[in-house]
């Protein structure tokens, strides 16, 4: 266990290296350079000098490319080329926001995914099973921006429940408030999500209700709730656990077009301002973010993979 | 942890040869009895009748034997009387099932499941997949033992289990408690299925072919293991099985199985002697023999009764000797009758018949040793002049095993490693060995399958190593391969006719020739040209089989190579299948090399044999000398550990079972590689590897080679133990077969 921890740490910190230069490089991609970007056509060429100095683009590109992860480990992404704020503050202003409305949308679709996953899986005959797998499909077919119109319609518009437009309430400071502020777009996202996930629960969880362990259970007299708790939901979680991760990777990214819908303030919303002003800096900085943050996922989702196999820790 | 009281048994039992078998309570109750069980299932087929009005008894302290072919509703009916059938199409369950006074058909399901695991456990055939992969091989027992004993602590369950794996015969069990099952080789796991199964002394025991997936020497211990386990409990056990040789040698009494019911049932000793059924007598003669070589086996003709279409008279009468179109036959449905001794009866309408089939058996039997027209020729004697068409010189095949997928190997893989063999025209060499020795990457070596580390492999005198793409192309159209699952050996998208032209398509022949070959093949392997239409999901087991000997055929081979080619088959098709071999060998004069793990087999098929044990050779020679004259410790084991159907002087016969497993191919123990179980093992073993070397007519890679032929199969008294067997096991290999934990 500890030896394949320290693989996959030093994986981790591999890919990130490899990421980071591909982040870093994308800008060269781009016509023109920062600095002309940023001072626009009519500057000067010692003004672009000037900036091009200030920005870190003398030298190599090896020297470049040192100077700018050596700033961004110490916590330093350069500014924003359009506010002239430092990146990471204004990264740090829309992160948490992002992870609680992730944090919330994650919540939901376990909440709603596993226990419809399992109902799918062992009663597929009956009526409630039946019900159930429509939910699915209905919920893998309906887009989730225009479930999110639908919600602010009825719930906020008509039936005043509800904020139609969603600021970010910290959880540590008004749990009741977050709740609310929070709750439509977290469901307008967890409805397509968590049918997945259910879908994927109710396929291994299926293949494993037929596996040979599950009658050697039945057979010692375990009864029915023991036998899917403890033996088949966890060799059956595996595929569902990479799946989360992957989903959770998504929302951490920013759910561009449901903060649009509810005008919430997050992280995605924020780098999809930055790509149309072409505030590169700010792109890149959080670029790097959600590159990190879908690494460190993998990550857990690997470590985790060998908390519930142990066939794996030994590979 | 000392030895349990069990352990103690094993040593016991095994050291007298096999134990006597407890005499059952006759005068009591049966503990479980079956009474016109029906199973239905529904399926697009329509109704399958896969159980059709079974029943049984069996006695506390007993074993029954229930043997029959794949489809003869052995198994499912002990899974439906014990409510552990769930799949979605199961239509019916009727009849009843008693466990003593309930009608375990009529419990409601807590009820029921307070008796499974408690009063009836079963014990399940490859136990690797039986046992749950992400939990501790402890906790697993444990539970059987906490689900009815909500009391019970979890400290004292633990001790508990480590006492029922020590009496099991699992070695540090303490240790193992907190491994899981993938640590644990085939045989360990299914010592530990048996642990979990008696933990609460259970008053039945099922074991539903619970030796199947394992190798013989592993099977006889865990078969040694099933009868202390009786012993210990007391318990009826219902032994389920495919395997005469199996029954023969542990069961009390027999119910034989065809078409969903029982055919015939009585005592060991009448069953296996004087059959009443033809079925039963059938089955018999289909046999291959350990003992002797019979010229030629007699195959049940036809198939296996298809469970949705069931006759309306008896269910054997297409395929039975006896019945000879008799209206009665196909007409009436013959009940069981008794013959007088109680439970013993017959479901044929001609009991008296049946027995002739078996006594109308000796003239094939008996043919070859006065004859012996090939079979006792010495390798290289008289017709060693013509050449070889195979001829595999110092082989060797090294897998390398890496930790990442650029990482350099960090060992290798002995899987061959120097063999050499000759097979002529028109001759058989067997190649047998247990799972891992090699046999099958030497089989594939042949046509170069596998990259050849080293050595030369020449088919016809051409180097198969060193042959270029076109050459290589060439050698492989003469000498052919049959695998052993023909359910995956042929492409379900083409048609039969198809797979067996595609050879015939690959040299360029024309549509209608290859047509007409097609059907010539089709004739030649016994199946009608007119299916060549038909896809292969629509043909049982073994006609697939004699698909794939037609595709090997088409391209006119001169060698074959047949890699467990029987293993899928039940016995009666499989002796269909063996004698075609034969017929074709006799017509063509192909060579063929014939690997398999079943050692009957290949006496009934090998001109000559080779044994094989982790990539060595260790003993060849004619089939005669390694069977009736075998130098080799080994081979004396492996002769000794298969059961022979026979239930006739069991309780004499010496049947010491091998310990432990075969070691990794990875680290192969120094020296010679079998000292790790060799019951005669000394310190010269360790140091010189023994070459193959001439001895009595054979070749046989033992120091002590002229040394064995007086000896009882392993049966050194003293605790000779092998060398080693104090070494700890490396951190890498779980010390699944260290040291003879089942020898006297």
């Amino acid at each position: 266990m500890y030896g394949y921890l320290v693989r996959r740490l030093l994986q981790f910190a591999a890919v990130l290296l490899l990421g980071s230069i591909a982040v870093w490089g994308f800008t060269f991609a781009l016509p023109g350079d920062p600095a002309t970007v940023l001072l626009g056509p009519d500057a000067s060429e010692a003004e672009l000098e000037a900036t091009r100095e200030r920005l870190g683009l003398g030298g190599s590109i090896v020297e470049q490319y040192v100077s700018w992860i050596g700033h961004a480990v110490a916590g330093d992404l350069g500014d924003s080329y359009y506010s002239g704020q430092p990146v990471v503050g204004e990264l740090l202003d829309r992160i948490p926001a992002t992870v609680q409305l992730a944090g919330f949308a994650m919540a939901l679709t376990l909440l709603i995914g596993v226990p419809v996953g399992i109902v799918v899986a062992l009663r597929p005959y009956a009526v409630v099973g039946r019900v159930l797998q429509g939910y699915l499909t209905a919920g893998l077919a309906v887009p989730a921006f225009w479930l999110g119109l639908l919600l602010i319609i009825v719930l906020a518009v008509q039936l005043r429940w509800l904020p139609a437009s969603s600021d970010f309430v910290p959880l540590w400071q008004d749990p009741g408030g977050a709740l609310t502020a929070t709750i439509l777009p977290a469901t307008a996202i967890a409805v397509h999500t968590s049918s997945v996930t259910a879908r994927f629960l109710a396929t291994s969880l299926g293949e494993v209700m037929g596996k040979d362990y599950i009658r050697t259970a039945r057979a010692k007299g375990v009864p029915e709730r023991d036998v899917i708790r403890r033996h088949a939901l966890r060799n059956a979680s595996l595929p569902t656990v990479t799946i989360v991760g992957l989903q959770l990777g998504g929302f951490l990214g920013g759910t561009v077009v449901i903060e649009a819908v509810f005008n919430y303030p997050g992280l995605g919303r924020l780098l999809y301002t930055a790509i149309g002003e072409r505030d590169y800096a700010l792109v890149q900085g959080g670029v790097l973010f959600v590159v990190a943050a879908f690494l460190l996922l993998n990550l857990l989702v690997d470590v985790f993979y060998a908390v519930l196999d142990p066939r794996i820790r030994l590979t | 942890m000392s030895g349990g009281a069990l352990d103690g048994a094993v040593r016991d039992g095994t050291a007298h040869g096999s134990a006597p078998p407890v005499a059952p309570d006759r005068a009591g109750r049966p503990v479980l009895s079956l009474r016109d069980l029906v199973v239905e299932f529904t399926t697009p087929a329509g109704v399958v009748r896969a159980v059709d009005g079974m029943s049984y008894d069996v006695l506390g302290g007993e074993t029954l034997g229930v043997v029959g072919e794949t489809g003869s509703g052995k198994s499912v009916s002990v899974l439906a009387a014990l409510g552990l059938l769930r799949t979605p199409n199961l239509r019916r369950v009727s009849g009843k099932a008693m466990l003593g006074d309930v009608d375990l058909l009529a419990l409601p399901e807590p009820d029921l499941r307070r008796r499974l695991g408690r009063d009836v456990a079963m014990i399940f055939q490859d136990a690797i997949s039986a046992l749950n992969p992400v939990q501790r091989v402890g906790h697993q027992i444990a539970e059987a033992l906490r689900v009815h004993d909500r009391a019970l602590s979890a400290d004292a369950a633990r001790t508990r289990v480590v006492e029922l794996l020590d009496m099991v015969g699992v070695p540090h069990p303490a240790t193992r408690y907190d491994q899981y099952p993938h640590q644990f080789s085939g045989g360990m796991c299914q010592r530990v299925m048996i642990a979990m199964a008696i933990a609460n002394r259970p008053k039945v025991l099922i074991a539903d072919e619970p030796t199947t997936a394992l190798d013989v020497s592993v099977q006889a211990q865990i078969l040694d293991l099933l009868r202390v386990a009786r012993q210990e409990t007391g318990a009826g056990v219902v032994l389920i099985t495919h395997d005469l040789g199996v029954v023969a040698e542990t069961a009390d009494r027999v119910s034989v199985t065809y078409g969903g019911r029982i055919v015939e049932a009585g005592d060991v000793t009448q069953i296996f002697t004087r059959p009443r059924h033809p079925y039963t007598a059938a089955l018999l003669g289909a046999l291959p023999r350990l003992d002797t070589a019979s010229d030629r086996l007699l195959p049940i003709p036809g198939q296996p009764p298809d469970p949705s279409d069931l006759p309306p008279g008896c269910a054997f009468a297409p395929r039975c000797p006896v019945s000879r179109g008799r209206a009665v036959c196909t007409e009436v449905r013959p009940e069981a009758v008794p013959d007088g001794s109680g439970t013993a009866g017959s479901a044929c309408h001609f009991p008296d018949e049946a027995a002739g089939l078996l006594t109308a058996r000796p003239e094939g039997a008996r043919a070859e040793p006065a004859g012996a027209p090939d079979g006792a020729g010495e390798p290289g004697s008289a017709r060693e002049p013509a050449a070889p068409v195979l001829d595999i010189r110092e082989a060797m095949v090294r897998f390398p095993v890496r930790s990442g997928v650029l990482a350099r190997p960090s060992a290798w893989v002995h899987a061959v490693d120097g063999v050499s063999l000759r097979v002529p025209a028109g001759r058989t060499l067997g190649l047998v060995g247990e799972s891992g020795c090699g046999k099958t990457t030497l089989a594939r070596l042949v046509l170069r399958l596998v990259e050849p580390t080293g050595g030369q492999i020449l088919v016809d005198g051409d180097d198969v190593g060193k042959a270029g793409r076109s050459q290589l192309r060439r050698i492989r159209r003469r000498a052919q391969m049959v695998f052993q699952d023909p359910y995956a050996s042929l492409n379900p998208r083409l048609t039969v006719g198809d797979n067996v032209a595609e050879p015939l398509r690959l040299q360029g022949l024309p549509y209608g020739q290859r047509r007409r070959q097609v059907a010539d093949l089709f004739t030649r392997v016994g199946l009608r040209p007119e299916h060549a239409d038909r896809l292969p999901a629509e043909f049982s087991g073994g006609q697939r089989q004699r698909v794939a000997i037609a595709r090997a055929l088409a391209s006119r081979p001169g060698l074959l190579i047949l890699d467990e080619p029987v293993s899928a088959l039940d016995v009666s098709v499989q002796a269909q299948v063996l004698n075609l071999l034969a017929d074709l060998q006799r017509e063509s004069a192909m060579a063929y090399l014939f690997v398999s793990h079943d050692l009957a087999v290949i006496r009934q098929v090998a001109d000559e044999v080779a044994v094989m044990y982790l990539g060595r050779i260790v003993e060849s020679g004619s089939v005669r000398r390694v069977y009736d004259d075998p130098r080799h410790p080994y081979t004396r084991a492996l002769l000794a550990s298969v059961p022979v159907p026979d239930p006739v002087g069991r309780a004499d016969r010496q049947r010491v079972p091998l310990g432990g497993d075969v070691p990794s191919p990875v680290d192969p123990p120094s020296g010679c590689r079998f000292r790790t179980r060799c019951p005669i093992a000394a310190a010269v073993c360790a140091e010189e590897e023994p070459p193959l070397r001439l001895v009595a007519g054979g070749h046989t890679a033992c120091h002590f080679a002229e040394r064995t032929a007086g000896m009882e199969p392993g049966g050194q008294a003293g605790g000779q133990g092998p060398a080693e067997q104090t070494a700890a096991p490396g951190p890498a290999e779980p010390a699944a077969g260290q040291g003879p934990e089942v020898r006297g």
